[in-house]
């Protein structure tokens, strides 16, 4: 009973200084880690570009050249005169700008209503929001493969959608996309104070120019982390794509990416040629919108 | 400018809980109104249903001449100041206080000789381009000020704008707001659950208790003729000294009987509360305002004796707590908890019923806790309240609005 009220003892003198070196042995072990962890995530990536810049009886040699040794773009050229390399190219573009449009439109829509109203059956629509990211999507492609090879039927909709469509893939695609990216913006719009929307309307907007002047522009580093989500999973998506899209001029560059592999073997040079270019994008874009993700700009809206 | 009523308002939200009960209330061209009231007393909900923030349930609210029940915030033309101010932080100062003008289609010119000259007068001039997470909790403030002022709107709705400040700060602005005020006499409705606040600002006050209004007058009626019970223990601080005690007639005259001591109501106090003859042979309720108990040397009234508890010392007067022999008020729900003074200290009450009673006594008396002291009261200071419903026994002279503070 006693020792709860005792006090710990003051150290003394010598027990000081162990713990500095304790702590820079941890120190360097963890940085150690790191380092590790980073050699890991990136030697596929460096192993890809190397490859990439290799002349093919490099590639194929058994002793491993790290550094390309004689390096070449020829492997650059072969896969861009690749047959259907620009449709696929230009197939992917479309699905990745309609998916990041529509789904940072209907997500921010949504989330809105989940977060600034109350209505009848919300808490239930925010727990199935939550539920449907669970389901595998392996487990979702053939009964979706059914409903949308059977709306190839349905007059007036089967221009857009259906098997072999662009816009059956991009509607697949809002699937799995809108549930997260609703769930991400939700939580950026509930961060954000009523009183800012109700300000602006005592101030002489509407209610959806509150929205639009006040909300949009504080849920900026929300849109753009959604938005990354959304870029990342149309242009790497590869499994939907493949089992959707039948005709060569209508598939993504995923899905070209894999013609590659032949049942004669696979062209590994023009191969990870084609998958630097492909990766390209998504870099870029991150470049580009990464920059807002950093700061919260809600920091002095209300008394800090 | 414009005058703002309410009429018969209620509000109640999700079906069964009411926030505003039958609120009459009118604010006139001009005028200063302070809603006062305890946190959960419905003055903010009162003060969102004229911005339009929330939906009015029943009742009628007007600006001006307009019925705004439905009417959405921006066609009221009225402006708000938020407890947390709800600056745009992805806006410049500049920015903020040019919205609303921008929101109305004013000339760009004419946005920006009104923003600079507010800016001017609020000492905003240097800082237009910041942000606000860039300025002081004071700047803020400011700015939040500014941007309702720059619109020139028919009214100003305030909810609590100064808690968030620091004691000092919060003293000041509390001054600039009422200069401001004074100066473009804008009608203006302003919610705080300061009592000295509500005191200092308003030209009316308007007390409210669980949705119900108690009492709306100036702060001097308030404080000198409170309507009940409840009025009388949250106005004033330090509050009211309340206990109950026992009327009697005795040939003809009023007696009144506190603890084990007696004394007389005058026949000019009885004939200015004729209904207090009424509650002879019956318990009131009494109050006296702290600096209405006297030490007793030098004082003529009625005579407690009674023991003090603690002196605070305020530098220009001391606050004296002194237990004296008075049955405490049973109905705890018809006065403010929160102003009361606690109980008889433990241990030292071998009386069997005590109340403590706050005197402001003069700071060059020599007093320390444990001695025994006789306080002077004059019975015309006295207030008197009905135990059962808390309303202030009538005048004759100027009868109080009486609002009961039960049901």
């Amino acid at each position: 009973m006693s020792s709860v009220t005792q006090i710990a003892p003051t150290p003394v003198a010598p027990v000081v200084t162990r713990p500095t070196r304790r702590r820079r042995v941890r120190k360097a072990a963890w940085n150690l880690l790191g380092v590790i962890v980073f050699l890991v995530m990136v030697f596929p990536v460096y192993w890809m570009i190397a490859t990439a810049f290799k002349p093919g009886h490099d590639i194929l040699s058994y002793t491993p050249q790290w550094i390309p040794t004689h390096p070449t773009l020829s492997n650059f050229h072969d896969a861009t005169h690749m047959p259907f390399f620009w449709d696929a190219a230009k197939n992917s573009l479309i699905v990745v700008s309609i998916v990041v449009a529509l789904s940072l439109v209907l997500a921010f829509l949504a989330a809105l209503a989940l977060a600034k109203f109350r209505f009848y059956g919300r808490r239930p629509f925010i727990v199935l929001i939550l539920g449907v990211q669970m389901v595998p999507l392996a487990a979702l492609i053939i009964p979706l493969y059914i409903m949308m090879s059977r709306l190839n039927d349905v007059k007036g909709v089967n221009h857009v959608l259906g098997v072999d469509k662009l816009g059956g893939v991009i509607a697949m695609y809002l699937t799995f996309v809108l549930p997260f990216a609703v769930w991400t913006l939700r939580g950026f719009l509930l961060g954000v104070p009523k009183e800012l929307e109700e300000s602006a309307m005592v101030d002489g907007t509407t209610r959806f120019g509150a929205f639009v002047r006040i909300l949009l522009p504080l849920v900026g580093p929300g849109l753009v982390a959604t938005s990354i989500f959304a870029f990342i999973q149309a242009w790497n998506e590869f499994i939907i794509a493949y089992v959707f899209l039948h005709t060569p001029q209508k598939q993504t560059l995923m899905v070209w990416l894999a013609s590659f592999t032949t049942l004669r073997g696979t062209d590994w040079g023009p191969l990870m040629a084609g998958a630097t270019l492909c990766s390209l994008p998504v870099i870029v874009f991150f470049l580009l919108v990464q920059r807002r993700i950093a700061f919260g700009l809600t920091a002095g809206a209300v008394k800090g | 400018m414009a005058e703002i009523q309410f009429i018969h308002v209620s509000k109640v939200y999700g079906g069964d809980t009411p926030a505003v009960r039958d609120l009459n209330l009118e604010v006139n061209e001009g005028e200063f109104v302070v809603l006062v009231g305890p946190s959960g007393c419905g003055k903010t909900t009162a003060l969102r249903m004229v911005a339009g923030l929330e939906e009015i349930t029943e009742g009628e609210i007007r600006i001006g001449d307009r019925v705004v029940n439905d009417l959405p915030p921006r066609e009221r033309d009225i402006a708000m100041v938020f407890q947390n101010y709800a600056l745009y932080p992805h806006k410049s100062v500049y920015e903020n206080l040019a919205f609303g003008l921008r929101m109305r289609k004013v000339p760009k010119a004419e946005q920006k000789r009104r923003v600079e000259e507010i800016a001017r007068v609020l000492g905003l001039g240097e800082m237009l381009n910041r942000r606000p997470a860039q300025l002081s909790g004071g700047q803020r403030q400011r700015v939040a000020m500014g941007r309702a002022i720059v619109r020139e709107p028919k009214a100003f709705l305030m909810d609590e704008p100064l808690s968030n400040l620091d004691a000092k700060l919060r003293v000041q602005m509390r001054a600039e707001i009422a200069r401001i005020q004074q100066a473009l006499k804008v009608t203006t409705v302003y919610v705080t659950h300061d009592q000295v606040e509500a005191m200092t600002m308003g030209d009316r006050v308007a007390v409210m208790r669980d949705g119900k209004l108690q009492q709306v007058d100036t702060t001097q009626r308030l404080y000198d003729a409170p309507a009940n019970l409840f009025v009388a223990s949250f106005v004033g601080s330090p509050p009211m000294n309340l206990f109950e005690a026992g009327v009697r007639r005795d040939n003809g005259r009023l007696l009144c009987r506190v603890g084990d001591s007696q004394f007389e109501l005058p026949a000019d106090l009885a004939a200015a509360r004729p209904a207090l003859g009424e509650y002879a042979g019956r318990r009131i309720a009494v109050g006296i305002r702290p600096e209405d108990v006297r030490e007793a040397s030098g004082w003529d009234g009625a005579r407690l004796r009674g023991r003090i508890l603690l002196v605070e010392s305020l530098g220009s007067e001391q606050l004296v707590h002194i237990e004296i022999a008075a049955a405490p008020l049973e109905r705890s729900d018809l006065v403010d908890i929160a102003a009361q003074p606690p109980g008889p200290s433990l241990g030292v009450g071998e009386l069997e019923q005590a109340v403590t009673l706050l005197g402001r006594f003069d700071r060059h008396l020599l007093l320390s806790p444990g001695e025994a002291v006789e306080v002077a009261i004059d019975p015309r200071l006295l207030h008197f309240f009905d135990l059962e419903t808390g309303v202030a026994v009538p005048s004759a002279v100027d009868a109080p609005v009486a609002a009961g503070v039960a049901g």
